[in-house]
Formats: structure tokens, C-alpha cells, sequence
């Protein structure tokens, strides 16, 4: 069955972010491929042909497109798809034994889903958290952060008895105040809240 | 009596110094517009709209601000590219594809504090009569992209986003697009191309986006430091923001450091601190020796671990003196212990990864033959000559691809071999280097 034919409101309000134009039908290709791989883990190829209709293109041109970002798959992945960064900050923090731990640990490699269907694994590149290196992001939920070994056993078991990912939300931001802190903890330079706005002109 | 004009702050210790852009980060519920508020946001917005477009561009070229995503062209001269009178649609882009590596500084901005990003770009879109605005966040940053529907959704409820904002007249609305996982996205035509829905190769330029951009019609692209850094222009002033940093950096910026420190993280520095305000007084020093810094995030030029290097000030012009940039100032401390050919072949891989295929130069010298050589050498297969080779091929490389990816992938390769030839040399003689290739990995 079409995956879009009972959503249309999905439909309108992702057509409604872009202009009613041929170039702007076509901008809403990512939105619905993402849409589709959250509801399925991946993009079939029925739902490349499904999509390319809506958008007034051919399902070659949609497959083109995915092939080009790393987050579109073509084959299933598991309820969990764990993407661990490998970029340098990561690796100096221990990444490659992060990903040796957890390929062995799963028994499994890229492209493969484990027998349960849980989990799938990806080796990408730098997912913007450097600060709290080591990490990884599950599915498109989000990051776990500052990942030791006992936390990823920790992980991957609350996941294997049916427990939900709950992201990490720490900020390495040290602000308290208005004031940043600096590594002995001390208040250093002033508050914005002492500058006076300029008055309003005329 | 004599005037004297006050020593510029270059310091975040300077009690002069008020950090501005992370101010309202670690308050509760920094993310929703009644907390915006009620520390003054969408105040500058109505200064704006009292000044009229084109002091408010005045403004912005006066206090010096430069491009926080890397390139650091000034944001009030590019502002002015926009054709004004044109009777064309024109559009605003939010580049948030942060993905450099070493940067994660737009990643805070856009969770804890969205309002600061819609104001801005309210700022700009007045200013170049553009009326639409997109957002392009990368795919991987969900929670910016929850923070950020949910702020715009409420600053269109608000009458701060749609027709007629705050009575002013001007139209704007804003949305959010969300990438899928491609560096060459920050390239701004690149980018262009992705929210078109199409594979996010970079454009030629000219055109510039300013004439024909998303759509073919006029686009001006910034990163969301530089928006989030105009409301507090339009607020406290142009010479307020031109008071800080040295003769040609002005103002605050957010640098991140990470690697092997006591406290990685982010800090608000005024332009021109130095390396060892950022690595000692805010990150707490070094946990093991150090013998490179890369400055600015991965595509910037490795220096030494000295003195003379630590007591750099971190700005535009300071650090292309030594040779390399001061990029999205994303500091990467790299340990003695971890040998040098396996942090480039790291880099190298990324940016082999990331090679979007268009051009020669980069597919086959980058993305094949640069990630084949140093694989075969960390792997211990290196033979006398190597690195020549791949000096040379950096040569045929440099200036040569079609857009700055290339290039960006040689800055910590000539960098490495420059300072570490005898790291290669080692490698290539004894099969192995005389330092790990892996990292410790805590284990709890």
C-alpha cells in the first residue's frame, strides 16, 4: 500500500514550507524521505517510486539523491540503528574501541540487522559533539554522549529488555548568570544583564 | 586634556568582557519565547525596524563582524550584495549544517536559545527586504530541530514571524529544512542545492547567491553564530561590539576545544585571546603532553605546541601569520602519544567520505588516491618516496578542485608532514610508528 495515501496533512504540511513551484515541489524530496525511513527504518523502493509522483520526478532521480547523503538506507535496519562517530575528536577519546566493543558485543557489521531485529550498526563521521567525545546517535532520537564501556553495556542492555533511548542533554557550556565560569569555577569577566541597550531611535 | 581611546578587550577575563551569545545558556527554559523575553529579546528587532534597512546594514558593516562559519567575510558587506529594489522574492538562509569537525558551537545556540537565531535572522531578512527564511540544520541535530519548529511556531503565534511582524509592515516566515548527513552541505551553493531537493554538489560561481541563489533568486547565506551575534549589535551598538577584539577582528566569538582536555567544551571569548586563555584558564590545561593544535576545526593548517603558538591570539589575522586560520575556531588538541600519520589518515578518510564526486581533483586525488596512501601507511606498507608523492599530489591538488573541500583536506596533510617528517619517515622505515594509533577508552 502507498505509504502517504492516509497522510495527507503530513503531505500538506510539508509541501506548505516550500513555494508552489515545480523547483519547490522538488525541495520536499528529503522531508518525505525522511519521513518514511522513521515510520520503516529505510526507504523501499516502492516508496522511491511513491515519492518521485509526488514530487514530479522519476524514482532514479529520488534513488540518486539518497545515495548522495549518508543517512538514507535502501536496505532495513534494526528497531536501534547505532551510528558511532569515528572523526578524530571521537578517536582520540577512544571511538576505535568503542565500535570494536559494540560490533563484537551485537555480533554483528554494517548492513546487517541482528537476528532480533534490534539493532544495526554504522561507522559515520563527525556528528557535532566533540566536546563530549566519545559518542553516538541512535536512530534519529538522538546522541548518547561521553559513552564509556560500562555505559554502552548499560545502553545496550536497558535496549534488549525493551527499554526506550532517552538522549543525553548535557551542554559543555559553563555559564551561570549571564557569567561564564572558568575552570577553577570562578566567575570571570561581567553580566550582560549590566549593559545598557541603546534607546530607541526617533 | 588629552583623549585616550580604551585598550581593546581581548580577554575573557577582562571584567569588561560580558559574554552575549550563550548569556541565557543553563537557564531553565532558556528555549521558549517568554524567557527570551523577559531578558529583552525581540527588543533589537523593533530598533531595527525604528532605524529602517539600510542603517541597520550600516550598522552591521560598522561593528566589523566577519562570518563565524569559517570563511570570515564581513556579514555587513555581504549583507549589502542584496539587491535591494528588484521587485524579486528574496531569501535568507540559516547555514546550520554544522560539521566541521572539532565544531559544535552553533549546536548550543540552536538548542538553548532559538529566539536569539529568529531574531537575528528577523534582523536580517528586514534589512535585505527578504520575507522568506530557511533554516538548513544538519539531519543529525534533533533536538535543535525540535527546539527550533517549536520556537518558530511559537513566534508565529506571537506575531513576531507572518504578515505585518509587530505592526512593522514587513512580511517574514521562517522554516526549518533538515539535511541528511552530507559535510559539502556547508558549502552555501552546495547547500542551495540540497534544499532543492537535489544530490548537494557545489554551484559555479558567479552567479553568486546574492543574484541568483535558492530557486535562482536572490539568497543570502550566513552561519547561525552570525545572526545570533546582530541582535546584540542592533541592542548595544556597533562600537559596543568593535570594542572588543584586536584591529581588523572585532567582536565575541564561540570557540570549542576538544582532545585530551581537563574540560572540553564551548567558550565566549572576545576576538584575539590567546590559545592558553582558551586551553588552561577555561579548559582546565592539557591531561597528557600535547605537540599539535589545529585552531579552527579540522581544514585548518596543524601548528606546534610552543610558547610562541600559545601566545597567539586567536584572530583572523594573528593566526594566518603562523600559517594557519582561525576556521570555525574549533580547537583540537592532538597528545604526543598518538601518532600524527593516523590522526591525518583520520582527516584524510573524512574528507575522503565527504568528496561529493564532482570534480577530478578532489574524487580521485582526495577521495581514491590520498586515502590509499596513507591507509597503506598506517598499515605499515609505506615505501620511500611516499610522502613526496603525496606532497606532489597535494600540489596538483591545491587551488585546482572546484570548490574549497579539496583544499580543506590538505591543510592538516602539508601541516602534518611539514612539522612531523620524521613521524613518516619512521613509519615508512620501520613498518610501524613509534607511537599508539588508538586511543584509551574509559572505561566508566
Amino acid at each position: 500500500m502507498p505509504y502517504f495515501t492516509d497522510k495527507q496533512t503530513v503531505l500538506e504540511d510539508i509541501f506548505s514550507r516550500y513555494p508552489q513551484t515545480e523547483q519547490g515541489r522538488r525541495s520536499a524530496l528529503m522531508p518525505l524521505l525522511r519521513e518514511v525511513q522513521n515510520a520503516l527504518g529505510y526507504v523501499p523502493e516502492a516508496q522511491m517510486e511513491e515519492i518521485s509522483t509526488l514530487i514530479g520526478t522519476t524514482a532514479t532521480e529520488v534513488k540518486s539523491v539518497m545515495s548522495f547523503y549518508s543517512t538514507y538506507h535502501t536496505i532495513p535496519t534494526g528497531k536501534w540503528h547505532i551510528q558511532v562517530c569515528a572523526t578524530l575528536s571521537c578517536a582520540l577519546a577512544g571511538s576505535d574501541a568503542l565500535w570494536d566493543d559494540l560490533t563484537e558485543t551485537l555480533e554483528t557489521v554494517p548492513g546487517e540487522v541482528t537476528p532480533d531485529k534490534l539493532f544495526s550498526v554504522q561507522k559515520v563521521e563527525c556528528l557535532g559533539s566533540c566536546g563530549t567525545a566519545p559518542m553516538l546517535q541512535v536512530s534519529d532520537i538522538g546522541y548518547a554522549e561521553c559513552v564509556t564501556r560500562k555505559k554502552l553495556h548499560t545502553l545496550l542492555e536497558h535496549l534488549k529488555n525493551g527499554g526506550e533511548f532517552v538522549p543525553d542533554t548535557r551542554v559543555p557550556v559553563f555559564m551561570q548568570g549571564g557569567q561564564q565560569l572558568d575552570a577553577l569555577e570562578n566567575e570571570v569577566g561581567g553580566r550582560t544583564a549590566d549593559l545598557e541597550p541603546l534607546p530607541m531611535p526617533g | 586634556m588629552t583623549m585616550t581611546t580604551p585598550r581593546p578587550i581581548t580577554s575573557a577575563l577582562d571584567a569588561r568582557f560580558k559574554p552575549t551569545l550563550y548569556a541565557r545558556v543553563g537557564k531553565e527554559n532558556s528555549f521558549t519565547l517568554e524567557s527570551y523575553r523577559a531578558d529583552g529579546g525581540y527588543e533589537a528587532v523593533q530598533r531595527a525596524f525604528a532605524l529602517g534597512p539600510d542603517p541597520v546594514i550600516d550598522e552591521m558593516k560598522k561593528s566589523g563582524l566577519r562570518g563565524r562559519g569559517g570563511a570570515g567575510f564581513p556579514t555587513g558587506l555581504k549583507w549589502s550584495f542584496m539587491p535591494l529594489k528588484d521587485g524579486r522574492q528574496h531569501y535568507l538562509i540559516c547555514n546550520a549544517d554544522e560539521s566541521e569537525p572539532g565544531s559544535f558551537k552553533d549546536r548550543y545556540l540552536l538548542t538553548e536559545d532559538p529566539h536569539q537565531l529568529i531574531e537575528g535572522m528577523l534582523i536580517a531578512g528586514f534589512a535585505m527586504r527578504a520575507s522568506i527564511g530557511y533554516i538548513y540544520i544538519r539531519g543529525e541535530y534533533v533536538l535543535g530541530a525540535e527546539r527550533i519548529d517549536a520556537a518558530i511556531a511559537e513566534a508565529r503565534a506571537a506575531g513576531l514571524l507572518g504578515k505585518n511582524v509587530l505592526g512593522s509592515g514587513f512580511d517574514f516566515d521562517l522554516f526549518l529544512h533538515r539535511g541528511a548527513g552530507a559535510y559539502i552541505c556547508g558549502e552555501e551553493t552546495a547547500l542551495m542545492n540540497s534544499l532543492e531537493g537535489l544530490r548537494a554538489n557545489p554551484r559555479l560561481k558567479p552567479p553568486f547567491p546574492a543574484a541568483s541563489g535558492i530557486y535562482n533568486l536572490p539568497t543570502t547565506i550566513n552561519n547561525v553564530e552570525s545572526f545570533c551575534a546582530a541582535p546584540h549589535i542592533l541592542r548595544y551598538g556597533a562600537d559596543w561590539y568593535s570594542s572588543m577584539g584586536t584591529e581588523k577582528s572585532k567582536g565575541n566569538k564561540l570557540f570549542q576545544i576538544s582532545g585530551p582536555v581537563a574540560r572540553p567544551g564551548v567558550f565566549e571569548l572576545p576576538l584575539g585571546a590567546t590559545f592558553r586563555e582558551i586551553i588552561y584558564d577555561f579548559a582546565g590545561g592539557p591531561l597528557e603532553p600535547i605537540k599539535a593544535i589545529i585552531p579552527g576545526g579540522s581544514s585548518t593548517p596543524m601548528m606546534p605546541w610552543n610558547d610562541a603558538i600559545l601566545d597567539t591570539p586567536m584572530d583572523y589575522e594573528a593566526i594566518g601569520a603562523q600559517g594557519s586560520m582561525l576556521g570555525t575556531g574549533g580547537v583540537i588538541l592532538i597528545p604526543q602519544d598518538y601518532c600524527i600519520v593516523n590522526a591525518t589518515w583520520n582527516l584524510v578518510r573524512f574528507y575522503a567520505h565527504e568528496s561529493c564526486g564532482k570534480c577530478t581533483p578532489c574524487r580521485e586525488g582526495i577521495g581514491s588516491w590520498m586515502t590509499k596512501i596513507y591507509e597503506k601507511l598506517v598499515r605499515g606498507g609505506g615505501k620511500p618516496g611516499d610522502v613526496e608523492l603525496i606532497l606532489d599530489m597535494s600540489d596538483n591538488i591545491a587551488g585546482k578542485s572546484f570548490c574549497a573541500l579539496a583544499d580543506a583536506c590538505l591543510g592538516p596533510v602539508v601541516s602534518s608532514i611539514k612539522l612531523f617528517r620524521d613521524e613518516y619517515d619512521y613509519l615508512i622505515a620501520n613498518g610501524k610508528s613509534q607511537y599508539g594509533g588508538r586511543s584509551r577508552w574509559a572505561e566508566e
